[in-house]
């Protein structure tokens, strides 16, 4: 008799109905590889924020499973928080797949409440002074916005009364999850046992360069170090996971549309306006899907880079690039650990002694003095072979320091945008303090148009550009002279070129000395024709 | 003895029932809309009666409502969202009496009193034999139990239909209804493979579940396409200005496709029913297509006659045909497609993805994946002249007819005519160590409305694809740069 109860009571114990599909579970993968993708919408001189990784990562995943003759379903535990269901791909399964679902109803107490809704499920109170537990039967009528319980003695509210009372359930309704979860249904001709490849995208991960470059004491080549920097915003960790980053420009569409987790707890609302209520009305407890997020590594970059200099002379294992159609694929050397809520650096490239002219670049408005800017220090050089370069260069910061008495000085900051072969690359990274701008109206000559409006009047500016340089050195400098359509020039004093649809004086400017260059603009007698029109530049 | 006894609980209370639900089918639209049938057994009395259907959509349209059964003619139709919660109980208990159980503080006693709600207006006052209280006023614990929910108080929002049947007992009862809360898109995956030239194309049906309500055990169609709605709702990305400019269908095709048709939207049933949950997101294969033919191109848009202040990447596209010749051969409902190829050990990677709106069979598809790295393109506009005219041109020409003397006069406008002379200088450069071919498109020649705009000389001959766009095809050789000089007349 005993015996039979018992097997009874195992089948009444599973706690999905038995016309539900056994159910496999993976608890998680075996092997491992996480594929970095920067932020699509961050610039190149934007750092990553760590508490908002918009970039994302294709995470493929080796289990095994073992699959039941017939249909079952396979739930994936352990995937990143950040999955994006939608894209995950399955391959291996003996008997192919039905289909994929991804549950977002969350155990909490307010969908618990939710999916007992007219149920029958367990009260139970303990006397406040003698301790006696008594538990009876009810029904939910209401909730989980305020509950309301019905019993054999009536109707009731949940904890409206000020004695502790709870619901207690018999079992878990199905559907409720503790996270997102994804399952998939598969039917197997016989018991097999699996090796599933499971490939998905995910938020939350994000990835960048950040390049050290060091200008060497004879101030003709440089030193260029870089890091790549990769972070994980998820709970999960990846650990010993095959690694890559894939730098250019991908694209990706809104993938928004999976529905929100839904979770939430019990309101407790009890008469109105509770004023005769002594138990306050209890804030829900709030689940944060992929909320507040900490780094381990929370310095900004800048400093870090300074704290890892001494090792830059280090020989580095270092990441190696392949090409993926028309990105590039940077696989680090061997597996890692991409750990939760952390950031990982691993050496990306290194290039020493490369050939650069250092030169100042500014820019004037002819006619308006007051919109100049001035020169912008500039490393100049060109991504090939010959130069001491001839790689992909992936967007990123760089951080420039020269050479000091003893030790090196941060110049400044530049960044760069993704750099082929063969393309100029120009590390702007500071304002000048010894190379300046001065940019002034020296004479004005007006003549009024006579009474009759027979002549018209005129007006000839005459301007003055000079560049002064305080530093010991030549300085060699390069004015862009922007003029606005429907200006007219005049008597310009310098030889300009134009260099990709641009005008560009050339200056080398003597150490302690200075450059000038005079010209004149008249107004332009088209210049009611052009308004709005400008120099067409983006 | 007492074993069997628990047993018997367990059976006879089951901690879920079933769903009230009966026989469900759903016809899932993309916009964010859905078409639900349940045909329920019910029992219906001779004579007139209220029947309640709980468990439809949480965001049921209630006026889409209609219901049909045998021998039964409808009265009226509700649907009511009075919503029950303890202080409505509270409320709609005035005048009635209700029971009220202390427990003192010290002993743990408990007495029960009748007691009247007298009001509730900011908190209970009660008539307890011949005194009044204030519920709770002195913070000790007290239950308040009620005998009864009233009658039109519901946990969710409840339709229910007053019918008039002409006998008594069971009979199926056909409900429909819209409902927003569920819709569907296509997913794919592309694998493609560069050197053969091919995709490999699998299609999901993606369908989502925000309605609240689990649909059980349903038979679920998806319609391809979007009826109207009357009903305001967000449509996302529609304005999305880039998306237009760069839509991945470019030629459309002319080919019927091999699904099932409804009017002019295709059908894609579910080949098994179903149990769609709330808040769940479903995919379910549609198509598994092996060795399609693709390829590769590049693309560049320059906005206007400008001059970029550095050069940038070109756009990598992937073109294919799903065209029955193409290989693919079906038509391809809207969604998102996401390209991936094999990476240098063979595992695949991804590199880019784009949506495509509802394809008939037969169009060139053209999926922007990202930018290429290695190739970039720069524009600029190397010199802009005024062109010195002496053309005066006729604008204007129109009669006049004095309806007084009938006197005919011609009036002349004579307006100057200016024209613009551009020389655009293309540069297009190329890293890769094969040569690669760019298709450079120079959009924004209809300037200001003027639509005289004429390519003067070119040193790579240009195709006008409409008034608008002037498309280049250069080609670049490997680790190497090409470059395009343009001049164009305009009016502005």
């Amino acid at each position: 008799m005993g015996r039979a109860l018992a097997a009874l009571f195992v089948l009444l114990l599973p706690l999905v109905p038995a016309s539900a599909r056994p159910i496999v579970v993976s608890p998680g993968p075996e092997a491992l590889s996480v594929t970095l993708y920067r932020d699509p919408y961050r610039g190149a001189d934007e750092g990553l924020d760590s508490d908002w990784l918009g970039g994302y990562a294709l995470i493929t995943e080796t289990r095994t499973v073992s699959l039941p003759a017939g249909e079952s379903e396979i739930r994936f535990e352990g995937v990143a928080g950040g999955i994006l269901a939608v894209s995950a791909i399955v391959r291996g399964l003996p008997g192919g797949m039905g289909e994929k679902n991804r549950d977002a109803r969350l155990l909490s107490p307010g969908t618990l409440v939710d999916a007992a809704l007219g149920r029958h499920v367990r009260v139970r109170r303990t006397n406040p002074v003698t301790g006696a537990v008594a538990e009876s039967r009810a029904m939910i009528r209401s909730g989980p916005d305020g509950v309301l319980l019905q019993s054999a003695e009536g109707i009731e509210a949940l904890r409206c009364s000020g004695l502790p009372e709870t619901i207690v359930y018999d079992a878990l309704p199905e559907g409720l999850s503790d996270k997102p979860t994804l399952a998939v249904t598969a039917s197997s001709p016989a018991p097999a046992t699996a090796s599933l490849t499971l490939a998905y995208l995910a938020r939350g991960f994000d990835w960048q360069a950040d390049y050290v470059v060091h200008v060497a004491p004879d101030g003709r080549t440089l030193d260029l170090f870089a890091w790549l920097t990769l972070a994980n915003g998820n709970d999960e960790s990846f650990p010993d996971a095959g690694t890559q980053a894939v730098a250019g420009k991908v694209n990706r569409e809104d993938d928004d549309d999976e529905p929100e987790p839904v979770s939430s707890g019990i309101q407790l609302k009890c008469w109105p306006r509770q004023t005769t209520s002594d138990i306050p009305s209890k804030s829900a407890p709030i689940t944060v899907i992929g909320g507040e997020q900490f780094f381990q590594q929370g310095t900004s970059r800048t400093e870090d880079l300074i704290n890892e200099l001494p090792q830059l002379r280090a020989v580095f294992s270092q990441a190696r690039q392949e090409e993926l159609g028309d990105l590039k694929l940077y696989r680090l050397p061997g597996p890692v650990t991409v750990a939760a809520h952390s950031q990982k650096q691993v050496a990306l490239l290194q290039r020493s002694k490369i050939a650069f002219e250092r030169l100042y670049a500014a820019a004037v408005e002819l006619g308006s003095p007051d919109e100049d800017e001035q020169p912008m220090i500039l490393l100049r050089t060109r991504n090939v072979a010959a130069r001491g370069l001839g790689l992909p260069l992936p967007s990123g910061r760089m951080a420039v320091f020269e050479r000091g008495l003893s030790r090196p000085i941060f110049g400044g900051e530049a960044s760069v945008d993704d750099v082929p072969i063969g393309q100029d690359l120009d590390i702007v990274y500071g304002e000048s303090p010894n190379v300046r701008v001065s940019h002034r109206l020296v004479s004005e000559e007006r003549k009024v148009g006579a009474a009759d409006d027979d002549e018209e009047g005129w007006t000839r500016r005459k301007y003055e550009v000079e560049i002064s340089n305080a530093g010991p050195a030549p300085a060699e400098v390069e004015t862009t002279l922007r003029l606005y359509r429907g200006i007219r020039l005049a008597d310009l004093s310098r030889k300009v070129s134009v260099k990709t649809g641009r005008r560009l004086w050339v200056a080398r400017v003597p150490a302690h000395g200075r450059a000038t260059l005079t010209y004149e603009i008249l107004p332009s007698v088209e210049e009611k024709d052009d308004e709005e029109a400008d120099d067409g530049e983006s | 003895m007492r074993y069997v006894v628990l047993i018997a609980a367990l059976l006879a209370s089951p901690a879920y029932a079933q769903s009230a639900q009966g026989d469900v089918a759903v016809t899932i639209y993309n916009d964010n809309l859905a078409l639900v049938q349940d045909v329920r057994q019910l029992t219906i009395p001779a004579g007139r009666s209220r029947q309640e259907f709980p468990d439809v959509s949480g965001l049921i349209r209630a006026e889409t409502v209609s219901f049909d059964a045998p021998d039964t003619g409808i009265v009226e139709q509700n649907f009511d969202y009075d919503l029950l919660s303890p202080a409505k109980l509270m409320e709609k208990a005035v005048g009635k009496v209700v029971t009220i159980v202390r427990v003192n503080p010290a002993t743990g006693l408990e007495t029960r009193e009748q007691a009247k709600i007298l009001a509730t207006n900011g908190g209970v006052v009660l008539q307890i034999g011949s005194r009044i209280e204030v519920l709770r006023d002195d913070g000790l614990p007290v239950r308040v139990i009620f005998d009864q929910v009233p009658p039109n108080l519901r946990a969710r929002p409840t339709l229910s239909v007053t019918v008039e049947s002409k006998r008594a007992g069971p009979r199926p009862a056909t409900l429909t209804y819209l409902t927003p809360g569920m819709g569907w898109k296509a997913d794919y995956v592309a694998a493609y493979d560069d050197a053969a030239g091919r995709i490999d194309v699998q299609g999901w049906i993606t369908l989502t579940n925000t309605t609240g309500t689990n649909y059980e055990n349903a038979e679920v169609v998806m319609v391809a396409g979007q009826p109207a709605q009357t009903v305001t709702q967000y449509r996302g990305n529609q304005y999305d200005y880039e998306r237009q400019q760069q839509s991945s269908l470019r030629n459309a095709g002319t080919e019927s496709g091999t699904r099932a048709r409804l009017g002019d939207y295709y059908l894609y049933p579910l080949a098994q029913r179903t149990t769609i949950a709330n808040a769940q997101t479903k995919q379910v294969s549609f198509l598994d297509v092996q060795g399609a033919g693709a390829s590769k191109a590049y693309e560049f848009r320059v906005g206007w006659l400008q001059t970029m202040s550095d050069p940038q990447s070109a756009d990598t596209v992937l073109k294919f045909s799903n065209s029955k010749a193409g290989g693919l051969g079906d038509q391809l409902p809207a969604g998102v497609v996401r390209v991936y190829i094999k990476d240098a050990r063979g595992a695949p990677q991804f590199i880019g993805e784009n949506s495509i709106a509802h394809t008939p069979a037969g169009s060139d598809v053209a999926i922007r994946t990202g930018s290429a790295f290695d190739v970039k393109v720069k524009a600029v506009m190397a010199k802009r002249e005024r062109i010195s005219s002496e053309e005066w041109e006729r604008s204007y020409r129109y009669r006049i007819i004095d309806s007084a003397t009938s006197n005919v006069r011609t009036v002349e406008v004579q307006s100057n005519v200016v024209y613009w002379r551009t020389t655009m200088v293309y540069t297009l450069t190329n890293a890769r160590d094969t040569p690669v071919t760019v298709d450079l498109v120079q959009a924004g020649l209809n300037q200001g409305y003027w639509a005289d705009t004429r390519a003067v000389s070119e040193t790579i001959p240009g195709q006008q694809i409409s008034v608008e766009d002037r498309r280049y095809s250069v080609t670049v050789p490997a680790n190497g740069k090409t470059e395009l000089t343009a001049v164009f007349d305009t009016r502005y």
